[in-house]
This record gives C-alpha cells, structure tokens and sequence, in this order.
C-alpha cells in the first residue's frame, strides 16, 4: 500500500432548508463520523450551512456525458438476481461551471439501474456528469447538529486584513530604524 | 455588587481569562504542524475560539474593574509579566505529542463545559450572556476531541501507549481546574459561578467513562498537581514568544 492517507470522502453541502446539496469538495477520514466533522471545520466555518453529507469516494458511481454517449452499455442494466431495492440519491454536474447538486432520490437494486432511470426520467438539461450511490452510504449532520456545528459560524467577526495597521507600524519601524542606522553611521 | 463579591468575581474572570489565552497559544503552536491538512485547520479554529474566549472574559473583567474593554485584553496579554498570570499549568505545559494535545484539549474542553452549563444560569446577568455564548463552540470542541480520544485510545498500541502516557502525566494537572481560589466559596453562594467541588464532581461523571471506554485508565490516587496561579519555567517561555514584537516595540499602534 503506498497511498498512507486516510480514505476520501466527499463533502455535499446544504446552504439553506429547500436548496439542494451541492458538492464543497473532499476531506481525508478515518471513519464517517471524523469525516462529518472535518467536513464541518473545512467547508463550513464561514459561509451558511444548515446540512452536511459526507460520502466515501468509492461508493460513488461516476459517470460523464462523454462516457455515457460513448460507452451506451453503461445503461445496459445487469440482472437484479436477488439483491434487493434499496435508495440512491442522484446528482447531477449542469453546465461546466456548474457543481455537482442533489437531483433526485430513486429506489433501485444498483446504482447502474439508478443511472438508468434518472437517464430516462429527469428533465434534459446540460448535464456533464452524474454522481450515483446509496443513501445508507451517506453519513448526515442532524437537525440537532445545526446548533452546535454551523449556527455559531454565523455569529463570528472576521475583520478584513485593512482593519489592521500592521503595514503602518512596520513602516514607523523601519523609519526609527533607518533614523538610528543614519545617526550612527554620522 | 458588594464588595467581596467583586473582588472574588474580578478575580475568578482573570483565571478564566488567562487559562483560553494561554491554552489558545498552545493550540495555534499546531498551526502547519497538525498530523493531516483536515486537523490543522480544526485545530487551528480551535485555537481562534479560545484566544476569543479569552477577549470575552478580559472584557467582562476590564468592564467589572472600570477599565476600558476595548484596551485592557492587549494589556493583559502582551505587558504582564509571568508572576501576574493567574492561569493553571495545565495549559502551559508545551504541547507535546499529538496525544498529550490532545487529552489536554479534553480534559480542559469538558471542565469548561461544565463551568459554563452553570454559568450560563449566573445570578450575573453579563457571565450567564457570555457562559451562553461560548458554551455553544464548546460543544462542538468537546464533540471533536472526545471523538479523538476515543479513537487514539482505542487505535493502535502506539496510539494506546501515547494516549495512556498523556492522561497518567495530566490527570493530576487537570485535577488543579477544580482548586478553588481563596474568596471562590462566595461566588457559589450567591449563585454566580458554580462550586468547584461540584463542577468537579460533573467532569469526573463525564470523562472517567468515556476514558475508561477508550480502554484507558485514569490514575488512581492522585492529587491535584498544584494551585492556580504557580507556574512552571514554561509560562515564561510562552510570554517571551508572545510579548517579543510588544517588548521591542512597545509604544507601537497595531
């Protein structure tokens, strides 16, 4: 094993109640709960939040506009045999700006068989990659979380760096300095 | 306010003061040094609520005394020498290993828990605004570390050994939170700031389970390591880094 990094989880991001999750980015965990709180003290310190969903990478079935129109088969639905239906959640990447956000929550008995049916069944849009796992795979921030883990960001100052007169004390520094340099050297 | 209540109050403030701010400068000495990206930008957050805990109780105390809130928290912490800290040495001790940070982190983030869950319900109407405040960041620490603990206690023997090595040398320092300053008892009997005694009795219904359940042991027999207020050489050391631009400069406007 050369990778010594805890695995990757995906960070999905929900600003406020009614807005889906969007994608925020990744953080390194050893377990879903470490990562729900990393995911809390890299993405979530300043903006509004009020739901973070963690997700490890490897469960997430990825596919793009590109693969899909190359490699059609990928819609090819494998037998169900005996596994049983189960939630995914669907999200969709719209446009090259756009990031990867909450489509729909479909039940299914693999993430391909979900790919298929959101394929067929949402709306067309200009959609550049879907992102497809289960729902038991997600770890969830709690509406108890929303108190301890995102309200208090709201309420910190941050002062913008010209608030400070550090340039200016520096400045009277140098000058003093430069004073005395002029005074020995005469 | 009566007299020795202000008197026990204005000094219990500057403990509590003294403790963040130091502490907080313990923590940020992680800051481009925490074992993964993901804890050193937690760790450093962390740090940053402490050091602004510490600006919350040196106003409440510059506002008890009649000084000027906005000036007197610079004061304090870049033009007091050592002797006038009145901080446990729990939070100057140097930061360690990963481990000791973080048992320290526990320990203190519990105890504070615990102080503020009263103090947020202080006949004071001003500390039970501010217990309110900052209680709210310290659950969320408290969530962190204990998460920490538990994992690292429970990880590898490695882990386990660091863990074990931190909590046998801090319990005893840890134990000092709950010495109570000399006019303290008024304070509890005016329902200002809770009883130590029974604060103590809080933390230990929390943390010695939730040690025990990270498969380590809390030394048995131990007493307090000291009282608030003695120091070792190593507050010296962390006002030498800290006070070192004031020192040199000592009349510049930042």
């Amino acid at each position: 094993m050369t990778d010594t990094q805890w695995p990757r989880y995906v960070v999905l991001y929900q600003d406020r109640e009614g807005n889906p999750h969007r994608y925020a980015g990744s953080v390194h965990a050893p377990d879903p709960e470490m990562a729900l709180l990393n995911a809390r003290d890299v993405f979530v310190r300043r903006p509004e939040c009020v739901s973070l969903w963690v997700v490890p990478v490897d469960r997430i079935f990825a596919v793009t506009a590109e693969q899909l129109e190359e490699h059609p088969d990928l819609l090819a639905v494998l037998p169900e045999g005996s596994v049983q239906a189960a939630a995914y959640y669907v999200f969709q990447k719209i446009g090259a700006r756009g990031l990867h956000s909450f489509a729909a929550e479909i039940e299914a008995h693999s993430s391909q068989e979900v790919l298929k049916l959101a394929v067929e069944k949402l709306p067309a849009k200009n959609i550049m990659v879907w992102w497809v796992f289960p729902a038991a795979e997600v770890h969830k921030s709690t509406p108890e979380d929303i108190q301890a883990m995102f309200a208090i960001a709201e309420t910190k100052l941050y002062r913008d760096q010209g608030q400070y007169h550090t340039v200016a004390a520096l400045r009277r520094i140098k000058e003093q300095k430069d004073k005395e340099h002029a005074n020995n050297a005469g | 306010m009566r007299a020795d209540l202000h008197e026990a109050l204005s000094a219990r403030l500057l403990a509590m003061a003294d403790d963040e701010l130091i502490l907080g400068h313990r923590d940020s000495e992680w800051c481009g040094h925490a074992p993964i990206l993901e804890e050193d930008i937690a760790f450093a957050n962390l740090a940053l609520d402490e050091l602004g805990h510490a600006i919350i109780w040196y106003q409440l105390y510059a506002e008890l005394i009649g000084r000027d809130p906005e000036t007197l928290p610079d004061e304090l912490a870049y033009q007091r020498p050592a002797a006038d800290f009145q901080n446990v040495r729990i939070v100057e001790l140097p930061k360690g290993d990963w481990a000791f940070t973080l048992v320290r982190q526990y320990l203190f983030d519990v105890y504070e828990a615990v102080m503020l869950e009263k103090m947020a319900e202080s006949q004071y109407d001003l500390l039970a605004g501010a217990a309110a405040k900052i209680r709210k960041e310290e659950i969320y620490h408290q969530r962190h570390t204990s998460a920490w603990v538990r994992r690292l206690g429970l990880g590898t023997e490695e882990s386990h050994q660091r863990m074990q090595i931190a909590l046998d040398s801090l319990w005893p320092e840890a134990l000092s939170l709950f010495q109570p300053l000399p006019n303290d008892e008024v304070l509890a009997e005016a329902w200002i700031v809770p009883r130590l005694a029974d604060a103590q009795a809080a933390w230990e219904g929390q943390v010695r389970p939730w040690l025990t359940d990270a498969g380590l042991t809390v030394p048995g027999d131990v007493h307090a390591a000291g009282k608030r207020g003695q120091h070792s050489k190593h507050l010296a050391q962390i006002l030498d880094d800290l006070q070192e631009v004031t020192r040199l400069f000592p009349d510049n406007q930042w």
